[in-house]
């Protein structure tokens, strides 16, 4: 079962399409997911994997980036894998052919909500049972989907965070040790400075005493 | 629409032409504050004392406990500039103003602007000189002194004055209407001659040589003339200012001291003086404003001018008000014109000479005079209700314009979008309470512009603590910041908006289009966005019934879709989706590659299922064959049925779920009381109680089925519209709430029937044809902010009120209006002025969510006279339509009765209380708020308000639909007809448009002295138009414009004008298709007869006539004046 579907670019997360989930059958709140997707989209660069399924409770995020452009899709946990990838392999070729030449130029989101029409096919013939057996032939085709990376969303969306916890850290730890090495020169020149009086004071005193006891 | 009609200015006034004219007294007005009023706040009035009731005089008008509205402020219908909107003119309004600037000021401010506002017409001169001129083609004809005074001005008018001689007085008019209709060419034309020239001298150039003929010019077309050299003062109006009433701004209270400037030059150009200051003097004590007297004859004269005259004129006036004068009637305008007709049109020569008069130091002074005249004059000049018969300006009743300078009220908010029934916000809710006026905004927020910037950028600026948009009345404190102008919050300029899209440049934010546009629409970034934009989705609940299928509306339906198919908005996900009902529901299952439809049909109606998930509501691109087969076989489908029973409440469950998902717009046909399953209603309507005095029953729901189901659809982004076909009670009153709450529309035909009614027919296909194809928003949301002090308590309108400011629109159309009542909470001691802003955001057809922002400015006052100064008279009939109906719903309708006669009883008390420094006898009203008791008149006899004639329980609640949903400008015309006399057009003052010559009638007053048997008078309803034949109607009328060859052969139940080829014929249709193209929606026409059955219709319009259960207009006005003067 495909809950969602999104397509956007990668460079600044701006949504692209997206299809309306249906929610009333299903009666599951997807607010969430979709809020989830849309943090997903904008945390998503060109360094991040080309593919990557992760898992979000009972529902399992799949995306695939390709063109400067991520597909991203909810299924439940229990939705086949390859079929998924298969499903926004779809998508992207479809899209790609119609609007791909002007995707860098938009910047009003949902510019090709029209795509929606051809994600609500692709859905239906992907989530009926019946189809399923029309597309064995992809199957065939499909990259060994054992490879794709599984990650935690939780994962994904905090890893940022960490870095940025880690970040603070050593800060921290760099505004310490220079506290301390000014400290250290302090104390070294007053310590110095004892010294070189307890000399001065003995000299004196023998200069002194040489000067009333010897003469 | 509106524009053209509307912009007349209110009063007869010459000057429509300039807009300014009208605008200027506004605007001197508030600026007049400063000036040396005597405002004598008077007792304060306590609402509730003013309440007692007294004892209803003469009738029905008991006043009751009135409790009404809660703060009645005054506004008024100041001058209207024409300026806004306009509708068709764009070149009028816009015209005026720019024109203005330039030669403008010296113009105008010489002389208050003679064209422009009528009002200022009194004090000086030169509008009457404009008028003149235009009225009369020659312009140099040295007018004879004489005629001035009278009405006279026929003499010289050999144009004008062919109207018809009833209308001799009407030369005035006459000009006005010329000026309208010809607005651009005015200037040079019919201004041209030497009128103008001295309007500029005297005012501005009093030393100046004179530049005398031209100068004229340069001020109608102020642009052109190099006016007169003068310098413009230093108040130099702002000339932008012009186009709304320029003069107001801030010179106004300058002008004060000038008038006496003003006379002078007058007087020397022309023999007038003598009768200057004749007038003056009589007038003087008169005016009441407290400006004037003050210095002088200049404000005295406009003023006083009407009363004095008309007294003399007006026989007395019998309660049956027989003067035939109507010419004069325009009244005050009149005098004022008249009087200030002779001197220019008299000065045209004496002209030059003023040079040497007033020395150069006048200037000033002089300039200041006139602001202050003009201003003064008009809004404020006190009317005697009960000597004054022509109230009615000949033209549509402009709005006025608020008193802000000039810079400022060029960019506002055009008031046919935003408008407040006080265009000067009271400082104070006690000064608020003591003016009595309802304090409130009417909005039309989605109208179909023809000029719209919108801006595409990835971050709107808005302030950071009130999330108000930008918007022109902000303040820039430097190139980083700006102030926000509703909660004075100082926030950063973002740097993107640093750089200006429309010049290229950059470091000019105050360039950019959202701070010089009040109305804009922004695309809205992806945060505005809860889920990706909704497709356009379309969904049809039909009736197929028996008694459904007696009407024969399929057949309209089903052609009138598959005409429009191509037309519905939406883009390429557009989906639709069909399903009828009688006592079971069938749905239609169009599923791409069906070779034709399917129906299911499911009878369990106890607990509604659907019987397939998809394909019931589909993509209309992609099946828009079967579709179509659809449509093509529905009419015949059920053409044998014998099921009587109507399932409604579960056909609306069944929809509901069908479109939950998605959200979009319901249509439901419904042509009986619902009688079966879950919302089942009985009939309410006792046909013997319909004429009934007493309190009308049944005006509140009888079941809250409806009102639940409709909640539910807004939660989900659904709205219903309800189409009502029907001869039998269908108790609007509960199944209007499906609409109400949802934001949808209602659409009520009484007694269609294929065949026996083809005007319904006609009237229903062209409504469809609008409702389909107008343009529609989805999933919308609007929210209005005001001014930190000012709050909004109380919205009028089809929505849900989500949060306190939040109102929920699933669906949002072009024709829908909206009001709110306001309060003011903290005083706004230390501010200029206010501002309103409404934001609403919603989706296109085409899956773009877009943001359109129209921000209000108004100034803060603290005297009452300025507050009634500022009053909108129709805007405050608007609103006070809005209250009525929401207490008769809640209290009862004679309590509803009450509080609007009421209303006008207090605000007119107030004003004579608080105002007025000379107490006079009779019923006394400012000038702006004259036409208030004759709109409250107009809204006892509305069918919804209206009691002792025989009014059906639905249609009366469906006119209170109206009320409540329309936007003023339709609303107006629901509650006051227009009429007009059109057996005999002319081309004499005809808009031009498009190619078409469009007559311009002037409008009459709705009573029967009026009508003639002679004649053919046209009674414009708002949705319905009569066209009465006077039984001795001119024979040439009849064939050259009804094709028929004598009064008995008019055929009975004629609703199309045929389409003769004959001058007449042409003008005729042409005026008829005019009026249609204004309004959205489709009036259809009736031509009666004198034995015709509709005639009952038609004469229920005259509002100024006595009824068997209402009072006459004067009898009204005769109870007023009782309950004042108690």
């Amino acid at each position: 079962m495909i809950l969602l579907t999104m397509v956007a670019r990668v460079a600044d997360g701006l949504p692209l399409a997206a299809s309306i989930q249906e929610d009333e059958q299903s009666g599951r709140d997807l607010q969430q997911y979709q809020s989830q997707a849309k943090q997903l989209c904008r945390k998503l660069n060109a360094q991040s994997p080309d593919r990557c399924t992760l898992e979000t409770g009972d529902m399992n995020f799949h995306y695939l980036i390709a063109q400067g452009v991520c597909y991203l899709s909810l299924c439940e946990a229990s939705f086949p894998k390859k079929m998924a990838f298969a499903y926004l392999e779809d998508l992207h070729n479809e899209f790609y052919d119609q609007y791909g030449r002007r995707v860098p130029t938009v910047t009003r989101p949902y510019s090709f909500i029209e795509f929606d029409t051809y994600i609500q096919k692709m859905k239906k013939s992907y989530v009926d049972s019946r189809a399923r057996r029309n597309l064995g032939s992809i199957n065939t085709e499909l990259q060994d989907v054992q490879r794709i990376m599984v990650a935690n969303i939780e994962e994904v969306l905090q890893r940022g965070e960490a870095i940025s916890a880690l970040d603070t850290k050593a800060s921290n730890l760099s505004s310490l040790s220079k506290k301390y090495r000014s400290d250290a020169k302090y104390l070294n020149t007053r310590s110095t400075y004892a010294k070189v009086a307890a000399v001065a004071v003995f000299f004196i005193t023998l200069i002194i005493y040489v000067r009333f006891w010897w003469l | 629409m509106s524009t053209a009609g509307f912009n007349s200015q209110n009063g007869t006034g010459t000057g429509q032409t300039y807009a300014n004219g009208p605008s200027q007294n506004p605007v001197a007005l508030q600026q007049l504050p400063g000036v040396s009023y005597s405002m004598t706040h008077q007792p304060i009035y306590n609402p509730m004392q003013a309440k007692a009731p007294s004892p209803p005089g003469p009738g029905p008008y008991p006043s009751a406990p009135y409790q009404p509205v809660p703060p009645v402020s005054s506004y008024q219908p100041g001058p209207p500039l024409t300026s806004y909107p306009s509708s068709l003119g764009q070149p009028l309004l816009p015209r005026p103003p720019l024109s203005g600037p330039p030669s403008h000021t010296p113009p105008q401010s010489a002389s208050p602007s003679p064209g422009p506002r009528m009002p200022p017409a009194q004090a000086t001169p030169p509008p009457p000189a404009v008028s003149s001129s235009s009225y009369y083609p020659n312009p140099q004809q040295p007018m004879a002194p004489a005629w001035q005074y009278n009405t006279a001005p026929p003499p010289m008018g050999p144009p004008t004055s062919i109207s018809a001689p009833p209308r001799g007085p009407v030369a005035n008019h006459v000009n006005p209407a010329a000026s309208l209709a010809e607005p651009r060419p005015p200037s040079s034309a019919p201004y041209s001659t030497a009128p103008p020239p001295r309007v500029s001298q005297s005012v501005t150039q009093p030393p100046g040589p004179g530049m005398p003929p031209t100068s004229m010019l340069g001020y109608s077309q102020p642009g052109t003339a190099p006016p007169p050299m003068n310098p413009m003062v230093p108040n130099a109006y702002q000339p932008g200012r012009a186009a709304y009433g320029p003069p107001p701004t801030g010179p106004p209270p300058i002008m004060k001291p000038a008038p006496p400037p003003t006379g002078p030059p007058v007087a020397s150009a022309t023999p007038p003086p003598p009768k200057g200051d004749g007038a003056v003097a009589g007038n003087g004590p008169q005016a009441s404003n407290s400006y004037n007297h003050v210095d002088n004859k200049m404000a005295g004269l406009a003023q006083p001018g009407p009363p004095g005259r008309h007294l003399g004129h007006y026989p007395s006036l019998p309660p049956g008000y027989q003067n035939t004068s109507a010419p004069h009637g325009t009244s005050s305008m009149h005098p004022a014109m008249q009087a200030a007709t002779q001197p220019y049109t008299q000065a045209p020569q004496p002209y030059q000479q003023p040079p040497g008069g007033p020395g150069p130091a006048q200037l000033s002074p002089s300039l200041a005079a006139m602001s202050l005249q003009s201003s003064t004059p008009e809004a404020l000049r006190v009317v005697n209700l009960l000597q004054e018969r022509n109230l009615l300006p000949p033209t549509p009743v402009p709005a006025p314009t608020p008193c802000l300078p000039q810079d400022l009220q060029k960019i506002n908010c055009n008031p046919e979008v935003f408008r407040c029934t006080l265009t000067s916000i009271p400082q104070t809710q006690s000064l608020l309470n003591k003016a009595k006026m309802p304090l409130g905004l009417l909005l039309h927020p989605f109208k179909d512009l023809s000029q719209l910037p919108v801006v595409t950028s990835s971050t709107i600026v808005r302030c950071r603590s009130c999330r108000t948009y930008i918007n022109p009345f902000v303040s820039f404190l430097d190139q980083r910041r700006w102030k926000c102008n509703l909660c004075y919050r100082v926030n950063d300029v973002p740097e993107e908006f640093m750089y200006n899209p429309v010049s290229r440049s950059y470091g000019e934010p105050h360039k950019r289009p959202e701070v010089q546009n009040a109305t804009i629409e922004f695309i809205a970034p992806s945060e505005y966005m809860l889920r990706p934009p909704q497709p356009a989705v379309y969904l049809f609940v039909l009736d197929v019934s028996h008694n459904a299928v007696e009407t024969g509306y399929l057949n309209v339906f089903c052609q009138s879709l598959l005409d429009n198919i191509n037309a519905l908005p939406g883009d390429s996900r557009t989906k639709v989706g069909f399903i009828t009902f009688d006592s079971t529901i069938h749905f239609y299952n169009l599923q791409e590659g069906l070779s034709q439809p399917q129906m299911l049909i499911v009878s369990d109606i106890e607990d509604i299922f659907l019987p397939t998930p998809d394909s019931l509501l589909v993509n209309l691109n992609e099946c828009k064959e079967l579709v179509q087969d659809l449509l093509k076989s529905l009419p015949t489908l059920f053409g044998k049925t014998m099921e009587t029973q109507s399932a409604l409440g579960s056909a609306l469950q069944a929809a509901f779920k069908l479109l939950s998902p998605t959200g979009g717009r319901m249509s439901v046909f419904q042509t009986q009381l619902p009688n079966l399953g879950v919302g089942a209603l009985q009939s309410r309507e006792d046909p013997n109680q319909r004429a009934s005095a007493k309190d009308i029953q049944h005006l509140s729901p009888a079941t809250d089925f409806y009102k639940k189901l409709a909640l539910d659809c807004s939660g989900q982004q659904v709205a219903v519209d309800l189409f009502l076909l029907s001869a039998q009670y269908c108790d609007l009153a509960s199944l209007g709430c499906i609409s109400r709450y949802s934001a949808g529309s209602v659409y009520y035909y009484p007694s269609y029937h294929h065949q026996h009614s083809p005007a319904q027919v006609e009237r229903f296909q062209k409504d469809l044809k609008r409702y389909l194809t107008r343009k529609i928003g989805f999933e919308a949301v609007m929210r209005i902010r005001c001014t930190k002090g000012l709050s909004i308590h109380t919205f009028h309108g089809n929505f849900f009120v989500r949060s306190t400011d939040l109102l929920s629109l699933p669906n949002v159309n072009p024709d829908a209006g909206f009001a709110v009542q306001m309060s003011i909470e903290d005083n706004l001691d230390d501010m200029q002025v206010v501002s309103f802003q409404a934001a609403l955001l919603y989706t296109s057809s085409k899956g773009e969510r877009r943001i359109r922002v129209h921000t209000l400015c108004l100034p803060v006052v603290n005297s009452l006279s300025d507050i009634f100064s500022g009053a909108d008279v129709q805007a405050m009939t608007g609103l006070l339509a809005c209250m009525a109906v929401d207490r008769s719903v809640t209290a009862s309708l004679s309590d509803a009765r009450d509080a609007m006669t009421n209303a006008a009883i207090d605000s007119l008390t107030s004003y004579r209380q608080s105002v007025l420094t000379v107490q006079q006898p009779g019923l006394l009203a400012p000038a702006c708020l004259r036409l208030f008791p004759l709109y409250i008149l107009a809204l006892l006899k509305q069918k919804a308000f209206r009691t002792g004639t025989s009014t059906r329980l639905d249609e009366r609640v469906f006119a209170m639909c109206q009320l409540k949903y329309q936007p003023l400008l339709y609303a107006m015309l629901m509650i006051h007809p227009a009429l007009y006399r059109i057996d005999d057009l002319t081309d004499e003052g005809a808009l031009n448009i498009n190619e078409r010559t469009i007559p311009q009638p002037r409008v009459l007053q709705l009573s029967v002295e009026k009508l003639s048997r002679e004649g053919a008078f046209l009674m414009d309803t708002g949705t319905v138009m009569y066209l009465w034949i006077g039984r001795n109607c001119h024979p040439n009328f009849l064939t050259q414009v009804l094709g028929v060859p004598n009064y008995a052969a008019v055929p009975e139940n004629l609703h199309l004008l045929p389409e003769l080829d004959t001058a007449e014929s042409q003008r005729t249709r042409a005026f008829i298709g005019w009026l249609r193209d204004q309004r959205p929606f489709y009036p259809s026409l009736h031509v009666i007869r004198d034995e015709s059955q509709l005639k009952a219709n038609f004469m229920q319009n005259m509002i100024e006539d006595r009824t068997a259960s209402a009072l006459s207009y004067y009898e009204f006005l005769l109870h007023l004046q009782q309950q004042i003067s108690k």
